[in-house]
């Protein structure tokens, strides 16, 4: 009987766990994510994916949507900590460097997190000898 | 937005390389337009979440990242569709994909092995979302791309209301092309038919010394069929293709059977008679003739590239002396072999090197002269 009961209830769960998929689904059609469908309807044909369905093609953008959104708020987070560090040195600054900037530090501190390893260019050189020596180039 | 640190870099590029990059920039890839438009709608999901500025390499790898992520959202979901026995990727195969992703964040009920898909964390994560985002459309109107070009085919031989010039090709088959469509196409392509005209001809002189009719035919058929060919290029250009001709014998169209009176090669005797005990020579038998003779004309050919074509045709065609090969086990057997048999050759393969008796004699006395005041001479031969 407990078994019955328990079984019922999953089963009721699963009713509204589908109920729920289906108006999401539904409301997606009135939200417009920011990447525009025919972008992600390109990228999904390349990578096999084959579907007419509209809503799943606006379920992907979402998903990638809320994806690029979670690392920019960590990144923003990332330049907001730095910049309260900066700040706890000098009052000055803090008038300054109100403008949040995404950088490549940040941004590779934030995708770590995800699993993406991303390592920038500190500097380029023109020539093999540029940052060498600095006596001998003053020369 | 505008670039922070990262324009300093530029500093250290000389004006070349930045016009070099400059010059690089202009060429636009396949993806061009959809790495851009991602770029405009990940620049605005920042702006959204406050951001005010973006170095441009920053917005670049994420936008990147963002690619790559729709990519993989689409691998993923298309190969649990496949797992499944379907070629069309359904809502649930979209939800796994997405759990597959977001297992390295993690989210929640992802340890339950058993859920539901419909009542994924992944999917209740998504809602939320959806619900507390505001919404930010993109900022332009975007084509359907990539724009799939209209392709207009040759029509085909029944298209056209033609008939195939040949009974064995069919009539759906596009059309050939105009002849004067080709023939200009055919000068600039002159030396690949020049190479091809001069192996032609070697191949038929080779042949025409064998006895074997089949083969002759069937090079006969090849030479007309090259002949064809030889005469669209003379069709148009006759003048050039006649000086060619008269200039270089190997460019003049190839012998017809018969034309020309060929002597068959003549055996010595002496050939016949031989033991074959330190050397066998080709030359016995017709049948030995055909199996070595191949290898030997091509190579003979080129050794003798530098003489005079005009030399070697008569070399070749009018009374050629006789040839005799030679294969020793060692070199000593050889040594002993040529001194005997020294009258009796009249002309010896160079690259097993023996040489003619002149150049014996005075290999025989430089070395006499070099090891003169050496105690002990070698006592190898100067093989």
């Amino acid at each position: 009987m407990n078994g019955q009961t328990s079984h019922q209830q999953s089963k009721d769960g699963r009713h509204d766990d589908d109920a729920a998929l289906t108006e999401f689904l539904a409301s997606l059609m009135d939200y417009t994510p920011t990447i525009p469908d025919e972008l992600v309807e390109h990228y999904l044909a390349k990578s096999g994916f084959q579907c007419p369905d509209i809503r799943l093609t606006r379920l992907v953008a979402v998903a990638t949507q809320k994806f690029i959104a979670d690392v920019a708020t960590d990144a923003l987070q990332q330049c907001k900590a730095r910049q309260s560090a900066v700040v706890k040195d000098k009052r000055d600054k803090q008038q300054k460097d109100k403008r949040l900037i995404l950088t490549m530090d940040d941004l590779s501190k934030a995708l770590r997190e995800y699993g993406v390893n991303v390592k920038h260019q500190e500097y380029f050189a023109d020539c093999p000898s540029a940052g060498l020596d600095s006596a001998s180039r003053e020369e | 937005m505008s670039d922070g640190d990262g324009r300093d870099s530029l500093k250290f590029l000389g004006e070349r390389e930045n016009q070099q990059w400059k010059r690089k920039k202009k060429k636009l890839g396949a993806d061009e337009f959809a790495q851009a438009i991602a770029r405009i709608a990940v620049a605005q999901v920042c702006e959204g979440l406050g951001f005010q500025s973006f170095h441009q390499s920053a917005l670049d790898s994420l936008a990147d990242v963002g690619v790559r992520y729709i990519r993989e959202i689409g691998k993923t979901a298309c190969s649990y569709a496949n797992l499944a026995n379907r070629s069309q990727c359904n809502v649930f195969d979209v939800i796994q994909g997405l759990e597959d992703l977001g297992s390295i964040q993690g989210f929640s009920g992802a340890s339950d092995v058993s859920h539901s898909l419909s009542g994924s964390g992944v999917v209740k994560d998504l809602i939320r979302y959806v619900g507390q985002a505001e919404e930010i459309p993109f900022a332009y109107l975007t084509p359907v791309f990539p724009v799939v070009k209209q392709r207009t085919l040759d029509p085909s031989f029944a298209q056209a209301g033609e008939s195939p010039p040949d009974e064995h090709i069919p009539s759906w088959l596009p059309k050939f092309p105009e002849p004067e469509s080709y023939a200009t196409l055919s000068l600039r392509n002159e030396k690949d038919l020049e190479t091809e005209v001069v192996n032609k001809t070697q191949l038929v002189e080779e042949q025409h010394r064998k006895v074997e009719r089949p083969l002759l035919n069937f090079q006969q058929k090849l030479i007309c069929n090259g002949s064809e060919a030889g005469v669209v290029v003379e069709q148009g250009d006759a003048a050039k293709a006649q000086r060619a001709a008269e200039s270089n014998p190997f460019l003049a169209p190839p012998l017809q059977y018969g034309e020309k009176e060929v002597a068959l090669p003549v055996l010595p005797p002496k050939l016949l008679d031989d033991p074959a005990d330190y050397h066998n020579s080709c030359v016995v038998t017709d049948t030995n003739l055909l199996t070595l003779e191949p290898s030997l004309r091509p190579r003979e050919t080129e050794r003798s590239a530098p003489c005079e074509p005009e030399d070697r045709r008569n070399i070749l065609l009018n009374g050629r002396p006789s040839l005799q090969f030679k294969f020793g086990n060692g070199k000593k057997s050889l040594r002993m072999v040529t001194s005997p048999r020294n009258e009796s050759i009249e002309k010896v393969s160079l690259w097993f090197g023996d040489d003619h008796d002149g150049k014996d004699k005075t290999n025989r006395k430089a070395e006499k002269i070099l090891w003169e005041n050496t105690e002990y001479p070698p006592e190898v031969s100067h093989l």
